[in-house]
């Protein structure tokens, strides 16, 4: 089996002069144990490999894929991408970056890690699972209870010079819970992402997932208020998607970003400093370079609540003019696409105030644990949004009754400038990290 | 794709280890997809994408592992990994391969590889002037075309050999429009599992009136009133709820997991009885359609609700052989990549016999949802909330005002038990589902209905 390294080079050899073409190799070695009423729920394995080529000729952009492919049928590839690119149209700034140089991150793959045995992930699963029905008479079953790791490697090259390559390991734990009372069933929710097996903590996370089930038991419907609300990190992680997708360049450029004329702007409370930064190891998006090779970096996109710019690919940076750079945020989904705009380590920076201390400015409020549907409920054009939310009032300075079948609504300016205390608490989740918010005011739906 | 001795070879390795069944699924895709976007068609991307995966089980347990390669080593190799998530038994038996023939559900009359690429350029062109055309406060228009093909074989221990070839085709709109500080949008997408002929019947042009005059149209929508009203839905979008709200709660894994608020209630009435629902894999080229499942077993249309009653679970092999029942086809996975989950394919509620003009006229108030965002549900306590894109209140019977922020939430058995009125314009809407990490290509269909009381999210209190 050639390397992802010659496969790459491969590709960029077969350029034919005025072409500039790219080629992106990704291979994952990938196994998922999830566990159900004590046994194995299944075990799954996955490897896979493929080449993506981006060629540009004349401007025009071309992109073409296989899977595991032959040095030959690379080149097959670099063919097709060629023919793809004289069907589409010219674009000045469609370019590719050249290369720069790259610092590494070694910590990025724990090869001890990698070599854990399968049967090993599998006891942590069966681990998981009976911690969960174990822990609290009110939780007997599981809806998730799964261990899983990756091995990863990338490659790059171009014609620009381009030739970069690392390696990564990943692993993660996810549980879901159902806590029962009477004709009552509720769910409780956690996860955690992290370099390796053994920083996944999942007896922590299996608490969690407990905790988060047997609290909402009892729930009702609330009457229709504004109140104060505390985003815990669970619901405020879900709004900073909405914001990553207004805080892309090409958004801005294209016309769909709600920011687009804001730089320079009081946006957001003086409390609310936004990072993206893919050269830090506290969440999983750290990279040496990006999708088109590009080094990571570090952008402040707010700073105490003024908007100072987007994140930017190569070909964003050019079409913005002005001197921009790419700020090392071309991001791939797979080999099967070519790259686009998107986040590394974007986080909400942390506070000051203690959550407990959130809870007593909150009083009479509400603590949203969980939001659902904003992917659908949350326009980054608009900024507008209305979600679905679960949680828990607040009385007294603490949590009291549960709270199910409400919505909560404002718009994302609104909601950033509204922001009124941030807690100690910043959590890395995925590659998004937040601590808990509090919200002076907002909508609250319920009867 | 691959040699019967090989697979029968592959099986047999699957099976050393013992275990119910073993299964061998291999697909090879080849793909074409187009972007136009801010004016200019950006980028066309081909794809060639293949593999086999392996997936050994014993009860509800199973291992599974698969490969982009197709060679003998490779196929053996992942065949070896399923089998070790068993614990070690006596091998298991590989029946005689016997090839299954079903009604084509699928027919093309033109392959999509028959157009050449610079034709669904074109296509994408017409819609990028068309979206424009509707009004200047249209700003920014993106098209999207995609076809595919996937060519699959799927052979189990138990004598199945499955072939199909399964097509699909989508065109998408989606325009933002603009007037002053206020940004609105509007999307349209269908699809099918079809070839291009379906764009004969889903013109570049009309796709993109739809998702402009949606946008332009939000341009004057006031914020969404929030609390409890009634509701009524457009054709397609009450199927949308239902898939959403009702058919994850009945697939069988959520069953299974006693995580579903239907468990135990078939044959008992939790919908109104106007509601009368079906799963349907077997409509001519739905989205959601095939002539074998991804476990190779035949199409079929389950009926979920006989006005109002619960009548049945959705079934893959695994959990059917559990509950002693058969599989009603609803074994679906993304690719070769995924073992299959139990998932709907079209799900529908059928006519009644109101008309869309009656059940406006008899609303004094309320708020007309004619399309949807996308939703969630947690299956296990029926909690659903959905983004409304296009809205309108309803005063003294008729449709005025668009309203925009909307959400509708709810719980699955109320709302469907407030079903007060159901047209009979039946309509459908495709999308894309995502369960388990995988996402399958769905049809929801409905025609007009209304719902006596639901929560309406929105921000003007």
């Amino acid at each position: 089996m050639p390397d992802l390294g010659e496969l790459v080079r491969a590709a960029a050899g077969a350029a034919e002069a005025d072409e500039a073409v790219e080629a992106y190799a990704q291979e994952s070695r990938q196994t998922e144990a999830s566990a159900l009423r004590g046994e194995v729920e299944g075990l799954e394995f996955a490897e896979s490999r493929g080449v993506g080529v981006r060629l540009i000729r004349d401007g025009r952009l071309g992109y073409a894929y296989a899977a595991d492919p032959s040095v030959e049928e690379v080149k097959v590839a670099v063919a097709r991408a060629r023919e793809n690119a004289a069907l589409t149209e010219p674009d000045e700034f469609n370019l590719l970056p050249s290369a720069e140089p790259i610092t590494a991150i070694p910590a990025l793959f724990r090869e001890d890690s990698a070599e854990v045995a399968t049967g090993d992930k599998v006891q942590m699963a069966l681990d998981l699972e009976r911690r969960l029905v174990t822990s609290d008479p009110r939780v007997t079953k599981v809806d998730l209870a799964q261990v899983g790791d990756a091995v990863s490697r990338v490659a790059i090259a171009s014609t620009a010079g381009v030739d970069a390559e690392y390696a990564r390991t990943d692993a993660w734990v996810v549980a879901v819970t159902l806590a029962v009372e009477g004709d009552e069933t509720q769910t409780g929710f956690s996860y955690r992402i992290a370099r390796a097996l053994d920083e996944l903590g999942p007896e922590s996370i299996a608490d969690e997932a407990i905790e988060r089930a047997v609290r909402m038991l009892g729930a009702t419907k609330p009457a229709t208020a504004k109140v104060p609300v505390v985003l815990d990190q669970f619901a405020a992680e879900e709004f900073l998607g909405v914001l990553a997708s207004a805080l892309n360049a090409e958004n801005v450029l294209k016309g769909r970003s709600l920011f687009a004329d804001m730089v320079g702007g009081e946006v957001g409370s003086e409390l609310f400093t936004l990072v993206d930064d893919g050269t830090i190891l506290d969440g999983p998006g750290a990279a040496p370079f990006d999708g088109e090779g590009v080094p990571s970096g570090r952008t402040e996109l707010f700073t105490a609540g003024t908007l100072n710019g987007f994140l930017h690919d190569t070909y964003t940076a050019a079409r913005m003019g002005g001197g921009q750079r790419s700020t090392g945020n071309a991001k791939r989904g797979s080999y099967k696409g070519s790259p686009g705009v998107g986040t590394s380590n974007f986080y909400l920076d942390n506070g000051s105030t203690s959550f407990d201390e959130l809870l007593r400015q909150a009083e009479g409020g509400v603590l949203i644990a969980d939001v659902s549907g904003v992917h659908s409920g949350a326009n980054p054009i608009s900024g507008e949004f209305s979600v679905g939310a679960t949680g828990l009032r607040i009385e007294g300075g603490a949590l009291g009754e549960p709270l199910r079948e409400m919505t909560i609504a404002s718009t994302l300016p609104q909601m950033l400038a509204g922001i009124t205390g941030l807690g100690d608490d910043l959590r890395f989740f995925s590659s998004v990290g937040t601590p808990s918010v509090l919200i002076g005011e907002m909508t609250l739906a319920g009867v | 794709m691959l040699d019967r001795g090989l697979v029968e070879e592959v099986l047999a390795v699957a099976r050393t280890r013992g275990g119910a069944f073993a299964e061998v699924f291999v697909e090879e895709t080849t793909s074409t997809s187009i972007r136009l976007d801010d004016g200019k068609v950006e980028e066309l991307t081909t794809g060639l994408d293949r593999g086999a995966g392996v997936r050994v089980t014993q009860g509800t347990s199973y291992g599974y592992a698969f490969s982009n390669r197709l060679d003998r080593d490779a196929l053996l190799q992942a065949a070896d990994a399923a089998s070790a998530a068993l614990r070690a038994g006596e091998p298991g038996a590989v029946l005689d391969l016997r090839t299954l023939e079903g009604p084509l559900t699928n027919a093309v009359d033109r392959a999509a590889d028959s157009v050449p690429a610079a034709d669904k350029v074109a296509w994408l062109r017409e819609l990028d002037v068309a979206a424009r055309a509707v009004s200047p406060e249209v700003v920014q228009v993106v098209g999207v075309y995609g076809d595919s093909l996937q060519r699959r074989l799927i052979a189990t221990s138990d004598g199945r050999w499955v072939e199909e070839d399964r097509p699909r085709i989508r065109i998408v709109s989606q325009v933002v429009a603009k007037r002053g500080d206020t940004i609105q949008t509007g999307f349209h997408g269908p699809a099918a599992c079809a070839g291009v002929e379906f764009i004969d019947g889903h013109t570049p042009q009309a796709t993109a009136r739809t998702a402009a005059e949606r946008a332009v149209t939000m341009l004057d929508s006031v914020p969404a009133p929030a609390g409890e009203m009634t509701v009524v839905l457009a054709p397609g979008m009450g199927g949308v709820l239902f898939h959403e709200a009702v058919g994850h709660p009945l697939e069988a894994d959520a069953i299974d997991k006693e995580a579903s608020v239907y468990r135990g209630l078939i044959g008992t009435k939790c919908a109104s009885d106007l509601i009368n629902g079906v799963d349907d894999a077997t409509i001519a080229n739905g989205w959601g359609s095939f002539t074998f499942d991804d476990e190779g077993t035949p199409a079929q249309r389950t009926v979920l609700f006989t006005d109002g009653v619960l009548q049945g679970f959705l079934y893959d092999r695994l959990r059917a052989e559990k509950d002693g029942v058969e599989s009603t086809g609803n074994g679906r996975r993304q690719s070769y990549a995924s073992p299959p989950v139990v998932r709907m394919t079209n799900t529908n509620i059928l006519n009644g016999t109101s008309t869309p003009q009656q059940i406006l006229a008899d609303t004094p108030s309320g708020v007309y949802v004619t399309a949807l965002g996308g939703g969630q549900v947690n299956p296990a306590t029926g909690d659903f909330v959905f983004g409304v894109s296009e809205g309108y209140m309803i005063e003294n019977g008729e449709a005025t005002t668009p309203v925009r922020g909307a959400n509708l939430i709810g719980r699955a058995i109320e709302v469907m038990s407030a079903v007060d009125a159901v047209a009979d314009d039946f309509g459908t809407w495709e999308g894309v589902c995502g369960k388990d990490g995988q996402n399958a290509p769905v049809g929801s269909g409905s025609p007009t209905l209304r719902i006596s009381k639901i929560t309406v999210g929105g921000t003007s209190a």
